[in-house]
């Protein structure tokens, strides 16, 4: 999958209001593939809701939104599950881990649906990323902070093209900013794919092609 | 993965409930196979002509009044009424009792005996009679007429005649052995004619004398005066012997009915209660079934989240289905499994007392294709539902 494309895209919620200075509803837009993407806006202006749009788990929208330019609107359940797993990569904003199984176990259920990189792989992400002593630590006992880490590694267990990563770094300090940012740039890098980061202040130190307001 | 997926979407699972759906889905399949199973097992009894429970024959004849005695209201059928019987929904087919339209009378000569009395013959079609071998019938010019009594005769002469005149009692198979002369004297002009008869059974029945069809039409055709009499008895063969219907237009047509009843009141009854187990069976069963499907929602409801998360995974819609799917066969099967035993025990207890009333072994195959049956669509209605639940999660997702 190359782009993905909003064609006079607007929440339901947003209807009838002055969205005039947003760059995102009620224009056309078109992601690319090999680019990265920061949608900056406050709290409340849809972030979430782009994201879940194209994610396919919201569908509460005017507007057309095209894989490759093929309406979303026609994928079936079973070709979103296959694109979930082979091209959209996504970390949501409440992280939606299992708090009752460890950090590996999250991470694993993810990279056991296409084996896409070695456990050796996952422990060297888990380590650089400050949670070597939290492996096999069950997930719902660690900070907010140390899920996040959990779930950014476990969005880049899997074959994408796009990355949809919603605030993954709000609870986050600069050091592990920085560490996170350099491994999703590594790993959206050697697959070629694009990073779409939504942000409210606190942005993902990766290297921004494109910027938009919404 | 399946071992982490299981662990998810199997949290909050009820043990009790699944015991609950054991159970209750044990039970009722082992109500409803064993039915079954009893049904296949019993089914000589039903088959054989002579017992106590395929009796669905009614002998009926029009109630004898002083008007008959004195010759003013005739007892024998116009064929308007029979065809107005044979219409019934409860009648299957009406057999007629021809009577002999002659005079005659047997002798025995046995042990330096000789006895001699009137008697009266009558014949109906073969099809109706109980004890009818392959020598049931007659051709003009044979030199031996089959004869069929009613058993009550041969027991009031044992009980009754003999030993109240010093007679020898005689069984069965003595009795179709004497040789029995039949003298017909008719009143037509023709010259009078002896034959030989020999029982060729007794009937519980028919409480008549009987003789092959053929024999009745050639010789009251010889030696009957006049044309043969319409029948004053029918044999009514009725598809439910307990139908209300029957006593009901017996009652309106001031009809009576003869012999013994007790095999259809039998083999009514055996209908009503296994009707009534069957239907408790299903019952159960369908309880059981909405316990499961009931206990399988509310697991998914509460592991909805999990259900949730798993799909924005992008893991397969039917991989999350199979886990519970695993579960319902599981659980499914263990129940099948434990009918099927307790039906197997159950059975061995009833056989032995099946076999004394003649039933036999039968095939066990309709039993375990009923419970397999059941099983199956239980499942698949599970299934379907599962997979709906699992569809609409990621649509509400």
């Amino acid at each position: 999958m190359d782009r993905i494309t909003l064609d006079n895209v607007l929440p339901r919620v947003f209807e009838g209001e002055d969205l005039s200075g947003s760059q995102v509803w009620r224009s056309s837009l078109t992601f690319e593939r090999g680019r990265n993407y920061v949608v900056e806006a406050p709290s409340g202006t849809g972030k979430s809701s782009l994201c879940a749009f194209i994610y396919g788990n919201r569908r509460d929208y005017q507007g057309r939104i095209s894989f490759d330019g093929s309406d979303i609107a026609s994928i079936s359940p079973d070709a979103w599950q296959n694109l979930r797993r082979t091209q959209l990569a996504y970390l949501p904003q409440e992280l939606d881990l299992f708090p009752e199984l460890t950090a590996m176990q999250n991470v694993c259920l993810k990279n056991d649906l296409t084996g896409h990189v070695s456990h050796e792989q996952i422990r060297a992400w888990m380590t650089s990323l400050g949670l070597a002593d939290r492996i096999d630590f069950p997930v719902g006992k660690m900070s907010i902070g140390q899920q996040q880490r959990v779930a950014i590694i476990r969005a880049i267990c899997q074959p994408f093209s796009f990355l949809l990563i919603d605030e993954p770094v709000s609870h986050l300090d600069e050091r592990n900013n920085a560490l996170a940012a350099r491994i999703i740039m590594t790993e959206a890098e050697r697959q070629g794919a694009a990073i779409i980061a939504t942000s409210v202040g606190n942005r993902i130190g990766i290297t921004t092609h494109v910027e938009l307001h919404l | 993965m399946k071992k982490l997926l299981r662990r998810l979407l199997h949290r909050n699972l009820s043990r009790t409930q699944l015991a609950g759906f054991v159970l209750s889905n044990f039970t009722g399949l082992a109500i409803v196979i064993l039915g079954v199973q009893f049904f296949m097992d019993a089914r000589p009894i039903w088959d054989d002509e002579e017992s106590f429970i395929r009796k669905d024959y009614l002998v009926i004849n029009k109630h004898i009044t002083a008007a008959n005695t004195l010759g003013q209201a005739s007892s024998a059928f116009t064929p308007q009424e029979i065809k107005e019987l044979e219409a019934q929904p409860w009648v299957r087919r009406v057999g007629e009792f021809t009577s002999a339209n002659y005079r005659i009378y047997a002798s025995v000569q046995t042990g330096g005996h000789h006895m001699s009395t009137y008697m009266f013959l009558e014949s109906i079609p073969t099809d109706f009679i109980d004890v009818a071998g392959d020598d049931w019938t007659f051709t003009p010019g044979d030199k031996s007429v089959p004869i069929i009594l009613s058993k009550d005769y041969l027991s009031l002469y044992n009980f009754g005649f003999a030993s109240t005149v010093g007679m020898p009692t005689i069984s069965e198979s003595a009795i179709k052995a004497i040789p029995l002369t039949l003298s017909i004297r008719p009143d037509n002009g023709q010259p009078p004619c002896d034959i030989e008869g020999h029982i060729a059974g007794f009937s519980n029945r028919l409480n008549t004398i009987l003789v092959p069809e053929q024999f009745m039409t050639w010789s009251n055709a010889t030696y009957g005066e006049g044309p043969t009499p319409p029948p004053s008895r029918l044999i009514v063969d009725v598809s439910s012997p307990g139908d209300v219907k029957i006593a009901e237009y017996l009652k309106a047509h001031d009809l009576e009915t003869a012999g013994d009843k007790s095999g259809s009141q039998a083999s009514f009854l055996v209908n009503v209660i296994a009707g009534v187990a069957l239907a408790v069976g299903v019952v159960i069963t369908l309880l059981s079934f909405f316990i499961l499907l009931l206990s399988i929602s509310l697991l998914m409801q509460k592991n909805r989240q999990k259900i949730h998360s798993l799909i924005m995974l992008g893991v397969d819609l039917k991989n999350i289905s199979a886990i519970y799917v695993r579960l319902v066969l599981g659980v499914n099967l263990l129940s099948l499994l434990l009918a099927v035993g307790g039906m197997l025990l159950m059975r061995m207890q009833y056989l032995p007392a099946l076999r004394g009333m003649g039933g036999a072994a039968g095939n066990i195959l309709p039993s375990l294709l009923t419970g397999v049956g059941i099983t199956l669509l239980l499942i698949i209605f599970n299934v379907v539902s599962i997979r709906m639940k699992v569809k609409r999660a990621f649509l509400n997702c």
